[in-house]
């Protein structure tokens, strides 16, 4: 789809590549702690709030 | 590994150094909770009022009444009155619980609670009386307004930065990370939106797509969620499953959010880059919506039952679902090829209710339900609970497919080239069907009221304990 404000064609290629290459790092992040979660230490944090409230 | 509530026991705070503390944050989150609820009441009776009108246009066409004074009046009152003084409520039980100690002043969150009322009010008078700040949608509230508002945000991030201050621990406990940032984002987007000297042209273009969505997303999303990550393993009696992806999901919000709300304005003449970053990062919302939802769900793992026992768990999953399929058909909208037939129609109407209403208000409401009567030892009916839940959600669900559908069909008319008037008589049975569910969820609203005032003011109702047993005691 083409468009007079489409700008130099590197110019879009350079922000597809930055953004794209974020997104992807983020996603096999993301991947990567939901195999493997974290956390077995039972001082941490997460533990803490399950105390009683009153 | 499971580490309980039992085994936590002795890091429980002294009842007796924190009881006063206790009446005190009770009667504040009571305060937030109450008023909250008013402005649910009141706006949600003029989104049924304009629901009807869709039918009847000539119904109560009083110019105080009419649509174009009404909707924003719908719009901002259940956006800052309903959905920001409960979440507010909910956040400072959270974060004073979470940190384990007390509140840094009791003083500064009733100023805050009069500032968001006395915002709400003033700006429902001026948008009826026909102040109405322009196009700007979610801005509507003439600027003077607006500063109200944000001196409220203002108090209360001051109040809970130094009650996070002087918590027991070292660590800030997740949940007040999503508190804490939704606050300072949304002073920044405030700020923002308030100053005049780029409000102009295209600059007001941006402005707005900036403001409209991070209103959304930068405020009522971090807020929900940093209720989600305390509420949840709460209700639960079991940890978060990842601490960590929680963590991520907070970045990824950060790096992705405030660049997508162009993808409002596609095919205007903004610049074509920058449409093209706003698609790319409503894609990359995927990573915290994906990962913070099946964060949630994974730590629902093997707690099937929970959710019909219990109806707080019951609110907080239908809010986690909605918030991953609702954030994700918002990134299949920002596709150029589907905006170009939902742009405009009510498939976005329909998109809005699915998260504002599905995923917000239902988190709110399951915080509520969890954390209100651990505050007040007050208890809703199980049979209140039960008629609010399922009132809600068959109603919601019935607008959300409703306007979906129609809204396609409406989209599908102009691509088409048909004549207007046509797109109109094909969204009349849709129309009907919107107010059908609209009635449902207004309805659903007054037993809400009902269960209310069970927690806090009235006689405690039969409810089980929002907590449910540890699964050592469960075995």
């Amino acid at each position: 789809m083409h468009n007079m404000l489409m700008g130099p064609l590197w110019g879009i290629v350079a922000i597809a590549t930055v953004t794209g290459v974020v997104t992807l790092g983020c996603f096999v992040a993301m991947f990567k702690y939901l195999v493997r979660p974290g956390e077995k230490d039972p001082r941490h944090p997460k533990y803490d709030i399950l105390r009683p409230d009153r | 590994m499971a580490v309980t509530a039992q085994a936590l026991g002795a890091s429980a705070m002294d009842p007796t150094r924190t009881g006063g503390d206790d009446r005190a944050l009770a009667s504040l989150f009571k305060a937030y909770t109450v008023s909250a609820t008013f402005w649910l009441v009141f706006g949600t009776a003029v989104g049924l009022l304009l629901a009807f009108k869709f039918g009847a246009p000539d119904f109560w066409a009083e110019k105080y009444l009419t649509f174009g004074r009404l909707r924003p009046i719908h719009t901002n009152d259940v956006f800052y009155g309903w959905a920001s003084i409960a979440l507010v409520g909910c956040a400072y039980y959270v974060t004073v619980r979470s940190c384990g100690t007390q509140l840094y002043s009791i003083l500064l969150a009733r100023i805050g609670l009069w500032l968001f009322n006395i915002a709400a009010i003033a700006g429902t008078i001026a948008l009826d009386l026909g102040y109405n700040w322009g196009d700007l949608e979610y801005r509507e509230w003439p600027w003077p307004i607006r500063l109200v508002f944000l001196a409220a945000l203002v108090v209360t991030v001051w109040n809970l930065l130094a009650t996070i201050a002087r918590r027991e621990s070292k660590d800030i406990y997740l949940s007040n990370w999503y508190i804490v940032g939704g606050f300072l984002w949304t002073c920044v987007i405030c700020v923002v939106a308030i100053l005049p000297w780029y409000q102009k042209g295209l600059g007001q273009v941006a402005i707005s797509g900036y403001f409209m969505h991070n209103a959304v997303g930068m405020w009522f999303t971090p807020l929900a969620l940093g209720l989600f990550y305390y509420a949840i393993p709460k209700v639960l009696n079991r940890p978060i499953y990842s601490y960590a992806l929680g963590v991520l999901a907070f970045w990824t919000n950060l790096v992705f959010y405030p660049m997508l709300g162009g993808h409002h304005f596609l095919f205007s003449p903004l610049p074509w880059w920058l449409q093209t970053t706003a698609i790319i990062c409503s894609v990359g919302m995927l990573v915290p919506v994906l990962g913070g939802g099946a964060n949630y769900l994974l730590t629902m793992r093997g707690r099937y039952h929970g959710r019909i026992e219990s109806y707080p768990l019951a609110f907080l999953f239908v809010g986690v679902i909605c918030y991953v399929f609702g954030s994700m058909q918002g990134t299949v909208e920002a596709l150029r090829s589907m905006q170009a037939i939902w742009h405009f129609s009510d498939f976005t109407v329909g998109h809005s209710h699915f998260t504002m209403y599905g995923f917000v208000t239902f988190a709110a409401w399951g915080g509520i339900y969890a954390l209100l009567p651990l505050a007040t030892g007050k208890r809703p009916g199980s049979l209140g609970m039960s008629v609010h839940f399922w009132l809600a959600l068959t109603g919601v669900a019935i607008y959300v497919i409703a306007l979906s559908i129609g809204g396609t069909v409406q989209g599908l008319d102009w691509v088409h080239d048909k004549p207007f008037i046509q797109s109109v008589i094909d969204m009349k049975p849709y129309y009907l069907w919107r107010g059908v569910g609209g009635i449902l969820m207004f309805l659903s609203h007054l037993v809400f009221v009902w269960n209310v005032w069970r927690m806090t003011a009235g006689k405690s109702g039969d409810a089980p304990s929002p907590i449910m047993e540890s699964e050592e005691a469960a075995a």
